[in-house]
């Protein structure tokens, strides 16, 4: 085996032939070794010999020994005939007389070498060059290589060009590469014998990638095997290996070696396959980095990610080696230990490497009994999680234990009067804790435990494995090892950073998300937090290097964007950002906490200031807090905006000429979607301290958070590259845990969430609310409706029909949202074909909305054959008339079913065509009750049969009241439902207040028209509030539905948009859902505007659904994403998926 | 309980306040839709001196629907069967949601006073009326001695 002791006399005798030689003495070397086999340290080795190339050989003839023997004293000077004879005898019975040479040569140096040095430590050789340079050391001294060729004998590895800062490696793992020749070799390659990994080509990263970062080329053309002997190559690996091995390869960090184990001992001709044992390690200078790394530039270093995702060439190489890196630990099956398990209990061995040592004679087949990993690179998580699990996940993230240990904070009485919950205590804790406020915290935990030593999940932690490698198996040598005692290391394969210390978070934000379950007291909580820290208090003393160290990071984080930064700061300000709807509650909610008079809260809604920076910056006492709404950020951010240059202009007067202490964003998932406008301009707000308040922090995806993160310039993630690579694109993927658990460790330090069932430290419920209960109240259509409604199913289905067809459903997806919209109005009312859904603003661009709805046209087809003559109508109404010839009479009209006298509103008697009165409710409850019964409908009073059409109300024209047809049609199930559930309610009990939630305001625009004309003023009162009411009447339609007056029954229509969030209506404790909403979660939140903290009443929820109507199937599908989680909504093309089944349930 | 129909109340006000002679309605306690009805017999008639127990029910579509009475005492009558139930048109058929609790019992009043052997709902006993009303009217005082005292 002693190949450069060969290749020196062949290269002596046949220069020109050196290769073939080469090659043939290697096969026969190990032949010869093979028989012979009494070399010391051969036994090793003779059982693989064997059993690869097996097989005597035939004793050479005496002449020939002669010639040897010749041939070996030229090798070996100073060798006397005998001694050579000796060498020839244990070299052995080879065919080959090359081939005995060699082997005789090399049992020379075996039984010489160390005898001549057995004390020298292989590590400490200089690291001599496998190749040209080699072989002429050894020629020139042929004595001196014996340590090293011993060495290659035993499996053992040289060590490659260390340079000097690699103070030591550890091995992590060993995996069976199955190699593909790509020269053919004379003979088998050998058994154990090293192959050297070259890349081929240094700067292969412009070839291999694409300007726009895709890859366009194989990195195995670039990675070959090359014999270390013969320094020729052999072969190359599949890609999943060269996609390892390239990139880390020429690398400092990794140590890699590769020895020859398998290959059906047999000449290797291209593209046959062998099997490559290949060791891994890590070298000290992996560790070192990660300490450079991060020390020096703790948070950017090279990879910062422009908006526009364009990669570089080092940030493509360094993609390459994360790649590289996270294929590398899935192959060697490194595995993560969480950071409590002890290290002893529940850790797999790593599986051993199946060492072909062990395998038995039926080693003739190929490659088949080989354990071949097939290796996809995509396995990093094997374990898919489904969106349950996800959901689970997600939950546990949000809602932490630790959260319950938090001491308490009380406010002091001096700035905030009211009492705090406990819960809310702890919020305060961790919200000053968050605000590096420490020594306000009552409990003064040390600035180490807000942080924890919680280790950034990013990073997982290791075991080094035992030492597998070919080297320390086949010999026990001593490796580099200088940490021994070191039983694990921690990786973040995420950015290819390593570390033998446990990598602890640290971050410098501050502020957070609170995202505690609605109806928790989050606006207190944070009035408690304002007026507790009012001011940036280290203000005066650290300013100049604080806005320096502010200008550098900035500068980094937006990069050109910015110029100009320095805004006067607002130190004494708190800027609140809240919906519209919220801006008084914020206001009054201020008011009512707010103890010390001189701080006071001011509204801006722009232009009412002439400067707010002079009036933050300049005034005396400037206002604590500023409340502004979502719009009024938008619209200055919007005038600012350059639309040429795309950059903000400056700004003298406006929010965006200072820069506030703090920020509040108040239902803070409005800027869930960050290419918004209002989303943009709340991202360009300045201020020190940034929170965020939501109750519902992911609404549909799993990108909603990046906007909240991108607000709160929570470094790195904020860049979009970050979430991008870790987050989103893992997600995408389908990789959910990667991804999940890269998105619990970057909201846990950041986020408070606690819900409602949540249970205290004294284990009592966070919030003890009272019963809730929600009936589905059933309504059937009336005639009318029912002709309608089927008219309009019957569209809707063949679109459908035909979409589905086709299959260019979605493509027709706005149409059939306009047919499912339409047949949600006929659900409701008629009244309300045409007009638009608030809600679905997608839709305004469809054609199919402006078509004019032909109603009256359908109805009249469906009605006329049933019609009443005007004359016949005529007769009835003089006769009934003839009744009641004064008009006082019609307000003392008394309805024999309810017994009610008089019937108020005069609106609501009804007439029979014998003159008898009833109210409408109960004569159309009667007529449509002896209907369904199949019984005759006679007049209650007289027995008389009564026909439906003919029956006659009162109309007011011009303060004269006559009697007219009563059309009956035009008053909408819901509606009369409504009615009649309040009218029992308010038999029961006067001065309730009610909320009716519906999601068409045109539709509360009907309800207030239709309750005003069922319930007279002095029994009701009726108030509306939607989007188009301004914030003074918003908060004048609250503040006088919220007063209690026991005499009237108080109704407040709500717009399911405009009120469905941040409300406070506890004053009411039932609530009407007029119709269904897509998502369930928006159904709750508005009910959860009455079953909140402050509801002392058990509350009552009626949803009205129409029977046997796509309202039914709405319900189908909200139980659906109940079940399956909409919060987390999967990727588009699921989404797509879902929204085909979707459409297909409401359909069938 | 569902909550009550301002009618049922106002009905059971005005059955408190104004009582119709002869006959009382007691709401139960734990169910204002059930009532405990007495009603005397009427003079001239075989139930002369007698009190009759009914129990009167209003069933949740009432006053769409008519209430259910029964006669919760041994009452010989050719339109009242052994189990107490009363075959009378205004309970069925003529039920109109004009009518009351009231009206129902004075109908029921009514029809002890006048048995209609021709409309039986107890066929033995309507026989027996139409066979032999004298032995048929002095079993019905018999019966009234015997149970409604």
């Amino acid at each position: 085996m002693s190949k450069d002791g060969d290749m020196v006399i062949k290269g002596a005798e046949k220069p020109e032939k050196r290769r073939f030689f080469n090659e043939d003495l290697e096969e026969d070397g190990d032949g010869a070794n093979d028989t012979t086999g009494d070399g010391v340290l051969q036994n090793d080795l003779s059982n693989q010999n064997s059993f690869l190339f097996g097989g005597a050989s035939d004793t050479p003839g005496v002449e020939e020994s002669m010639n040897e023997i010749e041939e070996i004293k030229d090798v070996i000077p100073n060798l006397t005939d005998s001694q050579a004879n000796d060498l020839l005898q244990k070299a052995g019975t080879s065919s080959d007389k090359r081939e005995r040479i060699a082997s005789a040569v090399e049992i020379y140096f075996e039984n010489h070498g160390p005898q001549s040095k057995p004390t020298e430590p292989k590590q400490s050789r200089p690291s001599p060059q496998p190749g040209s340079a080699f072989k002429l050391t050894k020629i020139s001294a042929p004595l001196s290589p014996t340590p090293a060729k011993r060495i290659r004998d035993y499996g053992a590895r040289l060590f490659k060009k260390h340079k000097p800062t690699v103070r030591w490696r550890r091995f992590i793992g060993s995996m069976q590469v199955s190699a593909l020749a790509t020269r053919p070799t004379v003979k088998p390659l050998k058994y154990g014998s090293e192959l050297k990994i070259l890349r081929t080509s240094s700067d292969a990263l412009g070839k291999l990638y694409y300007a726009n970062g895709r890859k366009k080329a194989s990195m195995a053309n670039y990675v070959r095997l090359v014999d270390e002997n013969l320094n020729r190559e052999v072969g190359r690996v599949p890609e999943d290996v060269a996609m390892i091995l390239f990139p880390l390869v020429d690398s400092d960090e990794l140590d890699f070696e590769a020895t020859m184990i398998y290959c059906n001992n047999r000449r290797l001709s291209v593209g046959d396959s062998f099997i490559v044992q290949l060791d891994c390690f890590l070298t000290s200078v992996m560790f070192e980095n990660y300490s450079t790394l991060t020390r020096n530039t703790p948070v950017l270093n090279k990879r910062t990610f422009s908006q526009n995702v364009v990669e570089s060439e080092e940030e493509l190489r360094l993609k390459s080696r994360r790649l590289a890196l996270i294929s590398l630990f899935d192959q060697v099956q490194l595995r993560t230990i969480s950071e409590n398990d002890s290290l002893d209990s529940s850790f797999d061995e790593p599986a051993e490497v199946v060492d072909l040592d062990n395998e038995s004679d039926s080693g003739g087949e190929t490659a088949k009994n080989v354990d071949i990993r097939s290796i996809q690179p995509s396995q990093i998580q094997d374990d898919v999680l489904n969106v349950n699990q996800l959901k689970s996940l997600y939950k546990s993230t949000l809602s932490m234990e630790s959260s319950k240990f938090l001491p308490e904070t009380s406010p002091s009485v001096e700035s905030f009067q009211l009492e705090l919950r406990r819960y809310q205590k702890q919020g305060l804790t961790w919200m000053l804790r968050r605000e590096r406020e420490f020594d306000l915290v009552s409990d003064t935990a040390s600035s180490e435990e807000v942080d924890g030593d919680m280790m950034n999940p990013l990073w997982k932690k290791f075991r080094w494995p035992k030492d597998l490698s070919w080297a320390s198996q086949k010999q026990t040598r001593i490796e580099l090892h200088s940490q021994h005692s070191v039983d694990c290391f921690y990786a973040n394969l995420h950015t290819g950073e390593f570390s033998q210390a446990k990598p602890v978070i640290k971050s410098m934000l501050k502020g957070g998300i609170l995202a505690d379950e609605m109806g928790l007291g989050k606006t207190i909580s944070t009035l408690a937090m304002i007026l507790t820290v009012p001011h940036d208090r280290g203000y005066h003393e650290r300013k100049p290097s604080e806005q320096q160290e502010k200008l550098d990071a900035d500068i980094s984080i937006l990069g050109s964007q910015r110029v100009e930064h320095s805004k006067p700061y607002a130190f004494k300000t708190t800027l609140v950002v809240v919906p519209m709807s919220l801006l008084s509650q914020w206001q009054q909610e201020f008011e009512k906490s707010v103890s010390n008079p001189e701080l006071h809260c001011e509204i801006y809604y722009g232009g009412n200031t002439s400067s707010l920076r002079t009036l933050l910056t300049k005034n005396k006492s400037p206002p604590i807090v500023l409340l502004t709404t979502y719009g009024t950020v938008q619209h200055e951010w919007s005038r600012l905006m350059n639309k040429n240059t795309g950059y903000m202009e400056s700004d003298t007067t406006g929010l965006f000429s200072v820069e506030f202490f703090r920020i509040v964003i108040d239902e803070g998932h409005t800027i869930r979607n960050r290419n918004t406008r209002t989303s943009k301009s709340l991202m360009d707000l300045e201020s020190s301290r940034r929170w965020i308040l939501t109750g519902t922090p992911i609404i549909n995806r799993l990108d909603d958070l990046f906007s909240l993160i991108k607000f709160m310039r929570l470094e790195p993630w904020s860049q979009v590259g970050y979430w991008k690579t870790f987050v989103s694109d893992p997600f995408e993927k389908k990789n959910y845990k990667s991804a999940f658990d890269v998105v619990s460790s970057i909201l846990e330090p950041v986020i408070l969430r606690r819900t409602k069932v949540m249970r205290g430290v004294d284990g009592k419920r966070l919030v003890e609310l009272p019963p809730k209960e929600v009936i589905i109240e059933k309504v059937s259509f009336n005639k009318s409706e029912d002709t309608l409604y089927q008219y309009f199913l019957n569209r809707a289905e063949n679109s459908v029909k035909e979409g589905l067809d086709r299959g260019d459903l979605l493509k027709k997806y706005s149409t059939i949202l306009v047919h499912i919209l339409r047949l949600r109005q006929v659900c409701c009312h008629s009244d309300l074909l045409g007009s638009l859904d608030e809600n679905d603003e997608d839709l305004t661009e469809n054609k199919m909305l402006t078509e004019p709805v032909k109603i009256d046209e359908k109805l009249a087809n469906a009605t006329s054959s049933s019609d009443i003559s005007q004359e016949e109508l005529d007769a009835i109404i003089s006769l009934v008339q003839t009744k009641f010839p004064d008009e006082e009479q019609f307000k003392k009209l008394e309805c024999s079913i309810c017994t009610s006298e008089p019937i108020e509103p005069i609106m609501q008697v009804v007439f029979t065509e014998c003159g008898h009165t009833f109210c409408e409710l109960c004569i159309l409850e009667y007529i449509r009750f002896q209907s369904e019964r199949k019984q005759e409908v006679k007049c209650p009073n007289c027995r008389q049969a009564i026909d439906s059409k003919k029956l006659l109300t009162l109309e007011n024209d011009s303060n004269k009241i006559k009697i007219v047809h009563y059309n009956g049609g035009s008053k909408s199930s819901k509606i009369t439902s409504l009615v009649k559930s309040l009218k029992r309610l308010q038999d029961v009990s006067s001065g309730e207040q009610v909320v009716v939630f519906s999601q068409f305001s045109s539709f509360l625009d009907i309800m207030q028209r239709e309750l005003s004309a069922s319930f007279s003023s002095s029994v009701a009162q009726i108030y509306k509030f939607d989007g188009r009411l301004s914030m003074k009447e918003r908060s004048r339609v609250l503040h006088d539905f919220a007063t209690k007056d026991l005499s009237k029954l108080k109704i407040l229509l709500l717009s399911l948009k405009a009120g469905g969030v941040g409300l406070n209506l506890t004053c009411a404790s039932r609530a009407y859902m007029m119709d269904p909403w897509w998502s369930p979660s928006l159904e709750d939140q508005a009910i959860d505007r009455i079953h909140r903290i402050g509801q002392v009443n058990d509350v009552k929820v009626v949803r009205f659904i129409m029977e046997h109507s796509i309202e039914e199937k709405m319900l189908r599908i909200q139980e659906r994403k109940r079940t399956l989680g909409e919060a987390v909504d999967a990727d588009e093309d699921e989404r797509r998926k879902r929204r085909i089944e979707e459409i297909q349930m409401l359909f069938e | 309980m569902a909550s009550l129909p301002k009618r049922i109340i106002k009905e059971t006000e005005r059955l408190v306040s104004d009582p119709v002679p002869g006959i009382t309605a007691q709401p139960h306690e734990d169910n204002l839709r059930y009532f405990q009805v007495t009603i005397e017999g009427p003079q001239q008639s075989p139930y002369e001196s007698g009190v009759f127990q009914l129990e009167l029910f209003l069933p949740d579509d009432y006053p769409m629907e008519a209430p259910k009475v029964r006669f919760l005492t041994k009452i010989y009558h050719p339109n009242i069967d052994r189990l107490g139930r009363i075959c009378l048109d205004v309970l069925k058929t003529n039920w109109s949601p004009a009518l009351q609790i009231r009206t129902v019992l004075l109908s029921v009043q009514a029809l002890l006073a006048s048995p209609n052997p021709n409309d039986p709902l107890a066929n033995d006993v309507a026989e027996d009326w139409i066979r032999n009303e004298d032995a048929a009217i002095a079993k019905a005082r018999e019966w009234t001695q015997l149970y409604a005292k």
